[in-house]
């Protein structure tokens, strides 16, 4: 008999996911797939599918899944579904969890924003700025070092970065 | 009419024509902008609000906190900046365990956030606070005889209680009206209210399946509209619709819809130079610009 990933399951995976617990009133219902974009990925994103990989506690599963990083953040889902299981919420609770469990999720972006309030380089296109007529700088927080200071110690004492401080700390 | 211009990083960063375009327009139809000292990153959704709740919340607590500072509502162009820094106040205002810990969090910076600005997209503003008439009277309907195709932003639409302002959500209209108001005719086809696909990690990830459906899109566009030019309100809608044709036409496509973010064609009717409001894109936009000569 292969063994059964069900009883190993831990049952509690949804409210480590999401303490509000809306996903359980999940029917499987496919609302949330039937206009979503990124449902034609490849792989595709089935949040339907990862609604019941949580509920059901398949947190190895879980894990592995690359498909909730594809999705384009248009809420199509959170309009649509019947049930008010907020499966856009979802999907970033889940990026979420992955994140808290396994450093290597953490998106490099954030080391952006910690070092300069941004991904893109905003404060540094000032030539063309200046050729289309606009203020060569715009007051972004890189112009006020004692502020950006402020803003990274605010970020510092949030969990995730406090527990992988390393990232944020090489390249300073 | 005041508000605190939210540029996010796209906008000034990759197409500051378009910043150009916003910061020109707008005081035409009476609206200030005011610039906001030390704004970040909104947080856009693939960063802090995919690690941890607290951060995504303290960092749009750090933006409201300087709008609220000032005593004015947001003004964004950008989908994600308006849906995330929308989403973030909506916990803010609405959960008094967050509020407080956010304000916990930004108590040290000197900082602290109630809710009071509200944040507002442009074409909500646009429409429901300047109106169409404004619009028109102040330009002439200058884009007279001009097919036009709208690409509606879906972070302006969905979920609607929360980011919404036109209706119904499914089957918006008010972009369409405002292009109407430039005198350009809005035609309708089969895709109209379909995601651009350019946000997220789609197009990152699945580089043929996300070109296949922009593609839907624009060949829907070609075979049943006599579209020029596409108009969308939204830096991401923008770049995507844009960019992607020029992937396509590397391949065999075919494709030469000229894109437009709305302030754009605005600062053009009102007589800006194009050099400066209009002059970045893949897609050549001679054909349109040589209109307003
Ligand atoms: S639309 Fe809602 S209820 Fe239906 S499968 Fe998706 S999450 Fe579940
Ligand atoms: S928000 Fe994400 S999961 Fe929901 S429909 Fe859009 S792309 Fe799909």
């Amino acid at each position: 008999m292969p063994p059964n990933p069900l009883a190993q399951a831990n049952h509690d995976l949804w409210k480590e996911v999401d303490e509000s617990g809306e996903l359980r009133y999940c029917f499987n219902c496919s609302t949330c797939i039937s206009g979503c974009p990124a449902s034609e990925a490849n792989p595709p994103l089935l949040i339907r599918n990862l609604a019941r990989m949580v509920i059901l506690g398949l947190e190895d599963e879980l894990l592995e899944e690359d498909t909730p990083w594809t999705c384009v953040t248009c809420s199509r889902c959170e309009e649509m579904c019947p049930q008010d299981v907020k499966p856009f919420e979802l999907c970033l609770a889940i990026r979420r969890w992955q994140s808290q469990n396994d450093e290597t999720r953490i998106p490099p972006s954030i080391v952006e924003i910690y070092h300069r309030g941004y991904t893109q380089a905003v404060e540094k296109n000032t030539e063309q700025r200046k050729s289309l007529g606009l203020p060569e700088k715009l007051p972004v927080l890189t112009e006020y070092p004692e502020e950006l200071k402020k803003f990274q110690e605010m970020l510092m004492k949030n969990e995730v970065i406090k527990e992988n401080d390393y990232m944020f700390k090489s390249g300073e | 009419m005041k508000y605190g211009l939210f540029l996010g990083c796209n906008t000034p960063a990759i197409r500051p024509d378009v910043e150009r375009a916003i910061r020109v327009s707008m005081p035409k139809l009476d609206v200030e902008l005011i610039d906001l000292e030390g704004y970040v990153c909104c947080p856009a959704f693939g960063t802090f609000p995919s690690t941890d709740e607290e951060a995504y919340l303290s960092v749009s607590g750090w933006n409201l906190s300087l709008a609220e500072k000032k005593g004015l509502d947001l003004l964004v162009e950008c989908g994600s900046c308006y849906s995330s820094l929308s989403m973030g106040r909506e916990h803010i205002t609405h959960d008094e365990k967050k509020k407080a810990r956010v304000n916990e969090l930004l108590a040290p910076t000197g900082r602290t956030v109630e809710g009071k600005s509200k944040v507002r997209h442009i074409t909500d503003v646009l429409y429901n606070e300047i109106g169409c008439e404004k619009i028109t009277k102040t330009i002439g309907k200058q884009l007279d005889g001009l097919h036009a195709v709208i690409q509606y932003p879906c972070h302006t639409l969905f979920p609607h209680e929360l980011v919404g302002f036109d209706s119904p959500p499914a089957r918006p209209h008010i972009l369409g009206n405002l292009v109407e108001a430039l005198g350009a005719k809005v035609d309708h086809f089969s895709c109209e209210y379909t995601c651009c696909g350019g946000a997220g990690g789609f197009h990152r990830s699945s580089a043929i399946e996300a070109k296949t459906f922009a593609q839907r899109k624009l060949d829907a566009i070609k075979q049943e509209t006599k579209a020029e030019i596409v108009v969308v309100s939204c830096i991401t809608c923008l770049m995507h619709l844009d960019n992607v044709q020029k992937e396509l036409n590397e391949g065999n496509g075919n494709y030469d819809l000229a894109v437009f973010d709305y302030n754009q064609l605005l600062a053009l009717c009102m007589g800006f130079d194009p050099q400066q409001v209009a002059s970045i894109c893949a897609i050549p936009r001679d054909k349109i610009i040589a209109r307003f000569s």
